[in-house]
C-alpha cells in the first residue's frame, strides 16, 4: 500500500457523515462514502446494469442502488444482495485533516 | 403435592408480597394500567408436541397464520424520506413497505405483476424511487402504480391499475409500521386492543433504536417466543430471585402481559425452591441495592433499594439523554413490564428494561426462528430520530457478548436462549404434551388458543 499513489480528491467538508460524493478521475466515476466506520471509495457504476449509485442512498455500511436495488457494502465494494453479481471495485481511501485521498492504480 | 394444590385451578398465587403490593409502596403515583388485574383461567390441558416439531403444523401455519395476522415489519425511521423503502419477509412472503411523497406509507407485495420475479432482494432498508424489475424492467411508481412497460405495444391488456404492484394492508402504531396480508383483516385497532390505552404514557414513538440485534436461534419460532413469557424461569436459567411472583394478565385473544418486579421479590414464594438462596436469609435493601448496581450508597432508615436505584435512574437520564421521566413511577422505570400481541411480538414499556422482540420462523426451517431485539431508549422532547443502526446479525452458534451494544442484557440472553436446543430435542423424544402452568404460564395457553382459530379460520394466502 505504501508505494500507492494517493491523489487529493475531496475535502472531508464536502461529505457530511452518511453522505456521498462523487468524483471523477479521467473517465471514472467514483463514489466517495462517508459511513459511521469511515470514508470509502467505490465505483460508482452499479456492476448489474450501470446505473449511478450517487442517485442511490447509503444506509449505514450498504449503498443502495435505485434502479433495482442491489446492495453492496461500502467498505470492500463486497455484493450483498441480488441482482447484482459483482463486486463493486474497491479504492484505498486515506483521510488527513480535511483532505481526502485515494489510490486509483492497482 | 396435593396438599399445595388449589382445589380451584388458577385460582392459587405464590405466597408472599404481590407485585400489587410493591407498586403500593412506589415513590410516585403508579399509571392506572399497571394496577388492573385481568387473569382468567385457560384450561388445563398439555399442550400437543406436534405444535412445535410437525411439518404440517408449520405448514399451516404459513398458510393460515401469517397470511392473516398484524405484524411490524419495521419503525417508521428505517424508511424517512420520499424514496426509502423496507423489506420484509415472513415465511415465503415478502412485503415492500414505501415511504410516498406526501410522507404516508403504502405497502406491496414485493413481487413483479408480469411474470412474478422478486422485486427487492434484501431484506432491510432500501431505496426505490423507481422500483424496476430486473427481468424486463417494468416499474412502478412509489404508489403502486405502473410507471413504465418498455414494449407496451404488446401489452393493450394492462389497462387502468391492472399491473399496479398488490397492496398490502398496513397501519402504523406506536412508530412501528404492521402490515396484514389479508386484504380484508380486521383493522389494527381491533388486534391491539388496551395497548394504546396502556402505552399513552409510555409513547413507543417517542424512542429511539439503540440497539438491533438479529439473532438466528435453533428452535420453532414459539418454543423461542415461550422462553420470554414467564418470569418462572428466573431462578433456574439466571439465578436470579425475582420472578417467583410475577403478575400475568391476559387481556385479549391477542394481548396479554407480565410485570415482574426488580429490586423486590417474596422470599416465600421461593420457600420450594431448591436451596435455600435469597430465602434464608432473604436479601437485604442494601444487598440488593448493590445488585442492582448501585454501589456504595447506604439506605438510610425507611428507604427502599427501588425507590434509591429508580431515582439514580431518573438523574442519568436527565445527564446523560437530556429527558426528563421525574414522573415516572419505580415501577415503570425499573420493571420487567412485557405485553405480547399475537402471534409473535412484545413490547416493554419500561425505562431500565425498554425491548422490543418479534419472533419468526426461518425461512421453511420448522426447528429455526429469527429473533429480532430492539433496545428502545427514550428519545429527548422535540428531538427528531436518528437514523437507526443496521441490525447485528448473529448466527446460532455466537453469544450475544459479540454483540456488545447490548450491554447487560447480553448474558442475559444468552441464558434465555441457552436452553432451545435441548427443548427442541427433547420434545422429539417426548410423547408427552407441554405441561403448562394455570396461572405463570396462562399466556403462552392464550396464544395457543388463538393460534388455534386462525389455523381453523384464517383465509388461506392463495
Ligand atoms: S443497476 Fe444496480 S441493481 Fe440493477
Ligand atoms: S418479470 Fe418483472 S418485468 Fe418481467
Ligand atoms: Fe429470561
Amino acid at each position: 500500500m505504501s508505494d500507492r499513489e494517493f491523489k487529493r480528491v475531496a475535502s472531508l467538508a464536502d461529505i457530511p457523515r452518511g453522505q456521498t460524493y462523487c468524483i471523477t478521475a479521467g473517465d471514472v466515476e467514483i463514489l466517495l462514502c462517508h459511513a459511521a466506520e469511515g470514508v470509502f471509495a467505490v465505483a460508482n457504476l452499479c456492476t448489474h446494469a450501470a446505473a449511478r449509485m450517487s442517485e442511490g442512498k447509503l444506509r449505514g455500511c450498504r449503498i443502495l442502488c435505485p434502479l433495482h436495488g442491489a446492495a453492496f457494502d461500502v467498505r470492500s465494494g463486497a455484493v450483498l444482495s441480488r441482482p447484482a453479481r459483482e463486486a463493486l471495485r474497491s479504492y484505498p481511501v486515506k483521510v488527513e485533516g480535511d483532505d481526502i485521498y485515494i489510490a486509483l492504480a492497482e | 403435592m396435593s396438599a399445595t394444590n388449589n382445589p380451584t385451578p388458577g385460582e392459587a398465587r405464590a405466597p408472599g408480597p404481590s407485585v400489587a403490593d410493591t407498586l403500593r409502596r412506589d415513590s410516585r403515583e403508579v399509571p392506572a394500567p399497571l394496577l388492573e388485574q385481568h387473569y382468567a383461567f385457560l384450561g388445563d390441558e398439555d399442550l400437543p408436541v406436534e405444535r412445535y416439531i410437525s411439518r404440517e403444523f408449520f405448514q399451516r401455519e404459513i398458510e393460515r397464520l401469517w397470511p392473516n395476522a398484524w405484524q411490524w415489519a419495521c419503525r417508521e425511521e428505517h424508511l424517512p424520506e420520499t424514496g426509502d423503502s423496507y423489506v420484509y419477509d415472513i415465511g415465503p412472503y415478502s412485503v415492500l413497505i414505501a415511504r410516498m411523497d406526501d410522507g404516508g406509507v403504502k405497502a406491496f407485495l414485493n413481487v413483479c405483476t408480469h411474470r412474478g420475479t422478486r422485486l427487492i432482494d434484501a431484506q432491510g432498508c432500501a431505496y426505490t424511487p423507481s422500483i424496476t424489475c430486473p427481468f424486463h424492467g417494468w416499474s412502478w411508481n412509489l404508489d403502486g402504480s405502473v410507471r413504465n412497460i418498455p414494449g407496451q405495444w404488446d401489452f393493450p391488456h394492462t389497462v387502468g391499475d391492472s399491473h399496479n404492484l398488490a397492496a398490502v394492508r398496513c397501519e402504523v402504531w406506536g412508530g412501528f409500521i404492521f402490515i396484514n396480508l389479508n386484504p380484508e383483516a380486521a383493522p389494527l385497532a381491533d388486534y391491539l386492543g388496551v395497548m394504546p390505552a396502556h402505552f399513552a404514557q409510555f409513547p413507543l414513538e417517542r424512542r429511539r433504536i439503540r440497539a438491533h440485534v438479529q439473532k438466528t436461534l435453533p428452535a420453532n419460532w414459539k418454543i423461542a417466543q415461550e422462553a420470554f413469557m414467564e418470569a418462572y424461569h428466573n431462578f433456574e436459567t439466571h439465578d436470579s430471585p425475582h420472578g417467583a411472583n410475577a403478575q400475568y394478565d391476559v387481556f385479549s385473544k391477542y394481548v396479554s402481559r407480565f410485570i415482574h418486579t426488580i429490586g423486590s421479590y417474596s422470599p416465600t414464594a421461593l420457600a420450594d425452591y431448591p436451596g435455600d438462596k435469597w430465602r434464608s436469609p432473604p436479601m437485604s435493601e442494601q444487598e440488593m441495592l448493590a445488585d442492582l448496581s448501585i454501589e456504595g450508597r447506604s439506605l438510610a432508615a425507611g428507604e427502599t433499594a427501588r425507590q434509591v436505584a429508580a431515582q439514580a435512574i431518573r438523574e442519568q437520564l436527565q445527564a446523560q439523554l437530556g429527558v426528563d421521566i421525574d414522573r415516572c413511577s419505580d415501577s415503570q422505570v425499573l420493571d420487567s413490564i412485557e405485553y405480547h400481541l399475537f402471534p409473535n411480538m412484545f413490547f416493554f414499556p419500561g425505562i431500565l428494561i425498554p425491548m422490543v422482540y418479534r419472533f419468526r420462523p426461518n425461512g421453511d426451517d420448522v426447528d429455526s426462528s429469527i429473533f429480532d431485539v430492539l433496545v428502545l431508549e427514550p428519545l429527548p422532547d422535540g428531538a427528531a430520530h436518528p437514523e437507526p443502526p443496521e441490525p447485528t446479525r448473529l448466527g446460532v452458534e455466537q453469544s450475544y457478548t459479540e454483540a456488545p451494544e447490548l450491554g447487560w442484557l447480553a448474558p442475559v440472553y444468552d441464558e434465555d436462549t441457552g436452553n432451545l436446543d435441548l427443548q427442541t430435542r427433547g420434545l422429539k423424544t417426548s410423547r408427552k404434551g407441554l405441561s403448562l402452568g394455570n396461572y405463570q404460564e396462562v399466556r403462552i395457553r392464550r396464544v395457543h388458543q388463538t393460534l388455534d382459530e386462525f389455523m381453523d379460520q384464517g383465509k388461506p394466502f392463495r
